[in-house]
């Protein structure tokens, strides 16, 4: 029963890091393909982009942060 | 920093107007206002108009548009060759450049004209030599006769010389002879030897068969066949030397008269964009008004110059800088040496407004800490110190690219010293060889320690820019957005003190005062803040965690430091394993300098300025030599 819990705990670290992963990724990969289009035509929007960019990169920062709770406390 | 402005206003007598606006490019300090609010007075509004120029002034910037487009015209006929300087001042002889610049311009068309047509002629001419120079092997196999007609042509394809050899056959009842040889670029040209009575029917054929005949002047014609190449060669030879004459006696005259053309060119258009620039001048009766801005630091100096050289008659005042004046000052930023090139990351972003803060002090002084707190390896930090240094030292010219050394030098110090800290050189491989320890915490073996570090280091980042929107919201007389900034910062710490409770207990009980605490402030935050305002305060807490990224990349880069150790080490050679450790620490280095680097910008731009800053400003654009302004007025 013990093993079970862990293993439940283990797959909870795994999904709570993984899923905003996925959507970071996802996110990132939709605001990259825009970004490059608008840079092409407004290279002074580059400090704009890097910052939408990073944007989505909050998610699965949050996601490490809920995944170590997990495992941790 | 944003330099202080002062609210300028230059007032003299109209015919002035021209010299003040001279003098102030040449000081390259006044930035114009065309906009005429805020300077005018409104018992004054009646008086001040826009300055219109006088029929004199107009008929004057009529003439010199015209000369200026005489110029350009004349400029473009003649070689761009370089010049030796006028001494001429070109305001005496503008007339005179006036009478002669027609004559000139006809002269320099009439040369452009000649050398055009003589280009030309050589251009034909050596296609003749070079279809004449390939014949002369099939003319030494043709017998010349006075009974014989000859044709030069110029064949396509190689596959259109059978079917034009049978139609010449059908036609001449077999008394011809087609021979071919292929040129330089590939074409074919040939050689048609027929019966002189049917040179017509021949001419016909090859027009119908669109098969072009090469086309002589009229001159060569008569010659006999074999001597057309050498006089083609001649006619080429005397077009050549006409050719030179025309180009040297065009550069003879460019010589003597393109310094002068060229110093009236660089003359009138500096005179025209005065013209242009008194636009943004406002008139009274007798006087002209220009209204502007300019640094608080030269406004006594460009005083002094003015009262000097207009004898006291162009006065310079400094008028009262009101609050909604903030929002159009022109913003300048200048800083220190040390500061200097984080303007490389500032300029990313939007210019600041003039009542706001200059970020470039602030990604001076957290931008290589993040960077350090996150890359935190001896090994890497002291690469990246020394890449910096060659790159200061081979490249001084390319002013960017030392300026980005300069930020990696700083950073890969902060790099150096948390290294220290974690006790990492290159990963665990200073542990390995020399025992090396952390003075801190061992980061791949710390998570939780490491992740209230990095909340720290937030907390204390977004209390900062708290801070500061409060004292910007203050110096703008926002008192509301000032106060709910204030609880805020007041429920951050109240939670922050909770956190720290619930991490290192206190031997005396907090919870209970905190919560009470909370429970008033958040009502307060709602009434002055309205609905949305605890949105804002959640949105500050999860500016906070995303500091966490300190450590979590931190965290990335170690282990795959160790990573490349173990694999190092499990090669079982010394040279295999220095290449394999070698490859995955240079690109782990590589990652090293890109992911820290996004990320510190980040939390700065997003996490940190969006607290504080207002971006928006004008740029500081002041009158110079060979600046165009733009004039739009409104008043």
């Amino acid at each position: 029963m013990e093993n079970l819990d862990s293993v439940l705990l283990a797959f909870a670290a795994a999904l709570a890091v993984g899923v905003p992963a996925i959507a970071t990724g996802w996110a990132q990969s939709r605001i990259g393909s825009a970004g490059a289009g608008a840079l092409a035509e407004k290279p002074e929007l580059t400090g704009t982009i890097i910052i939408l960019l990073a944007i989505p990169e909050t998610m699965v920062i949050l996601g490490f942060v809920v995944a170590v709770m997990i495992l941790v406390l | 920093m944003i330099i202080k402005m002062a609210k300028i206003e230059i007032v003299g007598p109209k015919d002035l107007l021209l010299d003040t606006l001279e003098l102030l490019r040449g000081k390259g300090v006044f930035h114009p206002e065309a906009d005429a609010r805020g300077f005018v007075r409104p018992e004054d509004e009646a008086w001040v108009k826009e300055l219109l120029l006088d029929q004199s002034a107009i008929g004057e910037k009529q003439f010199f548009v015209a000369l200026q487009e005489q110029i350009r015209q004349l400029l473009a006929c003649l070689p761009d060759l370089p010049s030796r300087t006028s001494y001429l001042p070109p305001l005496p002889i503008i007339d005179v450049l006036n009478e002669l610049v027609d004559k000139h311009l006809l002269a320099c068309r009439n040369w452009q004209q000649q050398c055009h047509a003589l280009r030309e002629e050589a251009d034909r001419l050596t296609g003749h030599l070079r279809f004449w120079r390939v014949l002369e092997p099939l003319v030494a196999d043709v017998v010349e006769h006075a009974r014989l007609a000859f044709f030069g042509v110029t064949i396509r394809n190689a596959d259109d010389i059978p079917k034009l050899r049978d139609l010449l056959e059908q036609q001449t009842e077999g008394r011809c002879r087609l021979s071919t040889t292929s040129i330089d670029d590939g074409s074919i040209v040939g050689l048609i030897t027929a019966d002189l009575n049917m040179e017509e029917r021949l001419r016909k054929l090859l027009f119908a068969e669109k098969v072009p005949e090469l086309d002589l002047p009229k001159e060569l014609a008569a010659l006999p066949f074999r001597d057309k190449p050498t006089a083609v060669q001649k006619l080429l030879d005397r077009v050549a030397a006409e050719l030179q004459e025309a180009r040297a006696e065009r550069e003879t005259f460019a010589h003597h008269w393109l310094p002068i053309y060229r110093q009236t060119l660089a003359w009138l258009d500096e005179r025209l964009s005065l013209y242009q620039a008194s636009a943004l001048a406002y008139e009274t009766r007798q006087c002209f008004l220009i209204n502007g801005w300019m640094p608080s630091e030269g406004v006594e100096e460009l005083r002094q110059v003015l009262a000097n050289v207009f004898a006291g008659r162009v006065v310079l005042s400094v008028l009262e800088l009101h609050q909604e004046d903030y929002d159009r000052v022109p913003v300048l930023l200048r800083n220190p040496l040390y500061f200097k090139p984080f303007e490389l990351f500032a300029r990313l972003l939007p210019l600041p407004k003039y009542s706001s803060y200059d970020p470039t002090p602030f990604l001076g002084l957290f931008f290589p800490l993040l960077f350090g707190m996150i890359l935190g390896d001896i090994g890497y930090g002291l690469l990246l110190g020394v890449l910096a240094g060659l790159v200061i030292r081979f490249c001084p010219q390319r002013e960017t690219l030392v300026d980005a050394a300069r930020i990696l030098g700083v950073s890969a110090a902060y790099a150096v010293l948390f290294g220290l800290f974690y006790g990492e050189l290159f990963g665990n491989l200073g542990e390995q060889l020399f025992h090396l320890q952390p003075i801190w915490q061992e980061r791949s073996r710390a998570v939780v320690p490491m992740i209230t570090f990095a909340i720290s280091v937030g907390t204390a980042h977004i209390l900062l820019g708290l801070l500061l929107g409060i004292h910007y919201d203050f110096k703008r007389h926002l008192r509301r957005e000032a106060f709910v900034k204030l609880i805020n910062l007041l429920l951050i710490c109240l939670c922050g003190i909770w956190l720290v409770g619930f991490l290192f207990p206190f031997p005396w009980q907090l919870t209970w005062p905190l919560l009470l605490a909370v429970l008033l402030l958040l009502p307060v935050l709602i009434i002055a803040g309205g609905l949305l305002a605890p949105l804002e305060l959640l949105k500050s807490f999860g500016n906070i965690i995303s500091y966490v990224r300190i450590m979590a990349i931190g965290l990335c880069s170690v282990l795959l430091a160790q990573v490349a150790n173990q694999l190092g080490g499990m090669t079982g050679d010394l040279v295999a394993g220095f290449l394999v450790a070698g490859v995955l620490h240079f690109f782990n280095l590589i990652l090293g300098v890109f992911a820290p680097t996004v990320h510190a910008l980040r939390l700065h731009y997003v996490e940190f300025f969006s607290k504080f800053l207002e971006f928006g400003g004008r740029r500081y654009q002041p009158l110079e030599k060979n600046h165009q302004t733009t004039v739009t007025h409104s008043k």
